[in-house]
């Protein structure tokens, strides 16, 4: 089930009921929101939900092995059972198919022929995400940061509804101690929640989807038919669309775990005003980009063993984080790109202090390292990024390059130079509007998204793939 | 985590926010009315689609009845939507004549140059994607020109959801190609309506309105034999159910493409594996993967082989483009 559908709103309007009534009573809330979420990620396959329940079972029986017993061999054997575990599953699901046909490939290419019978594995949307999140929680057991917690919270841990598909990837001392107390049905963060879930559902219709449309599909698709300022706004375009699609999603699953009463980390924060690749990932996926610090970048040495090592950890870091979005050489190569960005910009400061340049300027500078890398991310293999790439002196009619594309590009980019306090006033303006008043704004609202969306429907979001 | 700082301002009973949340659906829903109802035309069989339609459609004539159509329409056109359903199409209902067969003239079109290449259409449902994309592997160099519109779920049974002869008059109009591809089919099991009757998919009558709308479609793809247009209905899937469709769209498509000028019928069914499914096939002496998991659509690997099958098919009419 997507956000944006007739049958999440019909949905969403049920659990909200039921939930906020169950609420005082514990031993049914956790029972139904588990149902419901399941009943929500079986949707497309009810297979998939085996999978979570899986998932849950071992982690949640690794965590108690970890909590209790006093032999520390024993806890780390339970660690990296469950963390063997969780990598074997993103391992079969996820890369298996790329793993085969790479090696089929290489052994081809020095003449062995093709031995390894090629697999059409099915990709469960979310398991990046829940994977994640399980590795997180056995590890915060075994580091003493988390308490194990029973069967039935871990599997809400997982499988909650608004973050289970897409994140954010929370953390276990995030949610848990807010499923132990039940929320107040009085004090509702409707203000941000609301506001979010706008935010979220004009972003991907009116921005995102639109720009995929009319300018960065076209170009990607056939890089040879467009001139060289098409190509350049299909960049810019795409930097744009991938913020609006994925903080687009994010802001509606925060949102709505608002309404039902908890409360998310945060996932973005105005990734395009960062003057360093070190602050753009501060802001950008930042449950991922923390993640990937303290459960990856750390315990591989982090900064401790020297420059050498810190570079060698960040470059890992980043590729592992490219491979963690697809078995494919482009995610591998956008990971590359950021790593030896990351390590330069380290060793610039190393070597010369930090630099004195225009803040402008900076931003000019990350901002097209981002979207170069952008370009490896979108293009379906690296010829085609390349061919991207290349176009970018061509002249010729630029037909794609229109006032909308080029307003959107920009207006997407640009709002996020407003000061946050702006939007927390809006958010305090909407909560102080008389009830019905704010229900008919919000409903012309998704009927302008609706119409803006046309009859192609909701494209699915980039990030239901990884 | 979000939001911070002082946050009693921002705060609100569930009860209160459940007054906004269903005020709002209900506004979007008496403004959205006819949507919800195309939404429900476009969703597959069974009980989701039935719940859809069944609130839907009384909300819709009340809706409609009181004028409530009126600010989507002027959304729409401020988004530069133009409707993609019309009754009273002959797509919906016409003549089989349409289906007559006349002799064959031989069509003589401006082969395309390096500097003056081929604007091509590829158009259809989700498999036109890959399969447009491919075509550029699979034409020579700088020949070809292609515009992929992949109009997903979409069909020629349903035209209440989505109508193709009213999509199709649109699209050319838009863009003026030279040569159209049209790649659809595989979201076609629905009965179809001849007369006031309902005809399931196994059915003479069936295959004989499918043809029908397909020579409609063609026609207006075609601007009536002013360029070529290549029609590929589905190619065998996973799932034997299907091929029994597949095989009678396959019939019904070759037998349109008989009577419209200038239309040809790409047999992907039969072309691809001999009409036998395969998961992993052999390209330019590579295994790939071929199909998606869902045993219907192509992988972007294996799109390669029905677009080289299309590009065979054009190279009659453009020499230029044979391998």
């Amino acid at each position: 089930m997507t956000f944006p559908t007739i049958e999440f709103a019909t949905f969403f309007v049920v659990v909200f009921v039921l939930s906020w009534l169950l609420m005082p009573h514990p031993r049914l809330w956790r029972p139904f929101i588990l149902a419901v979420s399941y009943f929500f990620y079986g949707w497309i396959d009810p297979r998939w939900v085996l999978l979570l329940v899986g998932s849950t079972l071992v982690n949640t029986f690794a965590a108690q092995v970890i909590a209790r017993s006093p032999s520390e061999r024993m806890r780390r054997r339970a660690l990296w059972g469950a963390i063997g575990f969780d990598l074997g599953l993103l391992g079969t699901f996820k890369y298996l198919g790329f793993f085969v046909s790479s090696t089929d490939d290489a052994l081809d290419g020095i003449g062995l022929g093709s031995p390894l019978p090629l697999l059409q594995v099915v990709l469960p949307i979310g398991i990046s995400f829940f994977t994640f999140q399980a590795i997180s929680y056995v590890v915060d057991v075994h580091r003493g940061e988390t308490r194990a917690a029973s069967l039935g919270d871990v599997a809400i841990l997982q499988g909650f509804f608004p973050h289970l598909v897409a994140g954010p990837i929370v953390r276990a001392n995030e949610l848990l101690p807010q499923l132990r107390t039940p929320r107040d049905p009085r004090a509702v963060l409707a203000g941000p929640g609301l506001f979010l879930i706008a935010a979220g559902l004009i972003k991907k219709t009116v921005v995102a989807d639109e720009l995929a449309r009319r300018i960065v599909d076209p170009v990607f698709n056939d890089p040879a038919a467009h001139s060289g300022a098409e190509a350049l706004l299909a960049i810019y375009g795409f930097a744009a669309q991938i913020y609006c699609d994925f903080s687009g999603y994010t802001d509606m699953a925060i949102g709505l775990a608002l309404l039902l009463g908890f409360v998310l980390p945060q996932n973005f924060d105005r990734p395009y005003l960062a003057t360093s690749l070190w602050e753009f990932w501060r802001r950008w996926h930042m449950t991922l980009s923390r993640w990937l610090r303290d459960y990856l970048y750390i315990p591989l040495g982090g900064n401790r063993g020297g420059p050498r090592r810190t570079y060698r950890n960040l470059m890992l870091t980043m590729l592992l984080g490219g491979l963690w979005h697809g078995a494919a050489w482009t995610f591998l190569v956008w990971g590359g790109i950021h790593g030896t960005a990351l390590s330069a910009e380290r060793w610039v400061r190393e070597r010369f202090g930090t630099p004195r340049v225009p803040a402008w300027l900076a931003w000019l500078v990350t901002f097209h390292v981002v979207c170069l890398a952008w370009v490896f991310f979108r293009a379906p293999d690296l010829s085609i990024a390349f061919e991207v790439l290349g176009r970018l002196g061509a002249g010729g009619p630029s037909p794609l390059v229109t006032l909308p594309v080029v307003f959107l590009t920009v207006a997407a980019i640009a709002v996020q130079g407003v000061p946050p306090g702006w939007w927390r006033d809006a958010e305090a303006w909407v909560v102080a509007r008389p009830a019905v008043a704010q229900g008919v704004a919000l409903g012309l609202l998704v009927v302008a998204a609706d119409a803006a969306v046309g009859q192609q429907g909701v494209a699915p979001f980039i990030y239901y793939r990884f | 985590m979000y939001p911070t700082g002082d946050q009693r301002d921002l705060r609100m009973p569930a009860g209160r926010v459940l007054v906004v949340v269903v005020v709002a659906l209900v506004v979007a829903a008496l403004l959205n009315s006819e949507a919800i109802v195309r939404a429900g035309e476009g969703m597959g069989n069974g009980p989701t689609r039935d719940a859809v339609l069944w609130a839907g459609r009384p909300l819709d004539d009340a809706a409609g009845a009181v004028g409530l159509h009126l600010p989507r329409k002027g959304l729409d056109l401020a988004f530069g939507q133009e409707p993609k359903t019309l009754s009273g199409t002959e797509l919906e209902r016409g003549s089989t004549a349409i289906l007559r067969r006349h002799p064959r003239r031989a069509q003589q079109f401006p082969q395309p140059t390096r500097a003056d290449p081929l604007h091509v259409l590829v158009t259809g449902d989700s498999q036109a994607e890959f399969v447009g994309q491919r075509m550029l592997d699979a034409a020579p160099d700088g020949l070809l020109n292609v515009d992929v519109v992949a109009r997903n779920g979409t069909g020629l049974t349903r035209p209440e959801f989505f109508n193709w002869e009213v999509n199709a008059k649109q699209e050319i109009a838009d863009r003026r190609p030279d040569a159209v591809v049209m790649v659809m089919g595989a979201n076609d099991g629905f009965n179809v309506v001849v007369d006031g009757s309902a005809y399931g998919p196994f059915t003479p009558e069936w295959e004989t309105e499918y043809a029908r709308r397909t020579a409609v479609v063609m026609r207006e793809l075609g601007s009536r034999g002013r360029r070529p247009v290549y029609w590929a209905p589905p190619p065998t899937a996973r799932n034997e159910e299907f091929n029994r469709i597949y095989r009678v769209q396959n019939f019904a498509v070759s037998r349109a493409a008989e009577a419209v000028p200038g239309a040809r019928y790409v047999d992907f069914y039969d072309g691809i594996g001999n009409g036998r499914y395969r998961n992993v096939t052999k390209i330019d002496g590579r295994e790939v993967v071929s199909r998606q998991p869902d045993g219907v659509h192509f992988t972007r690997d294996g799109a390669l082989t029905p677009a080289r099958l299309v590009v065979e098919s054009m190279a009659r009419d453009y020499p230029v483009l044979a391998p």
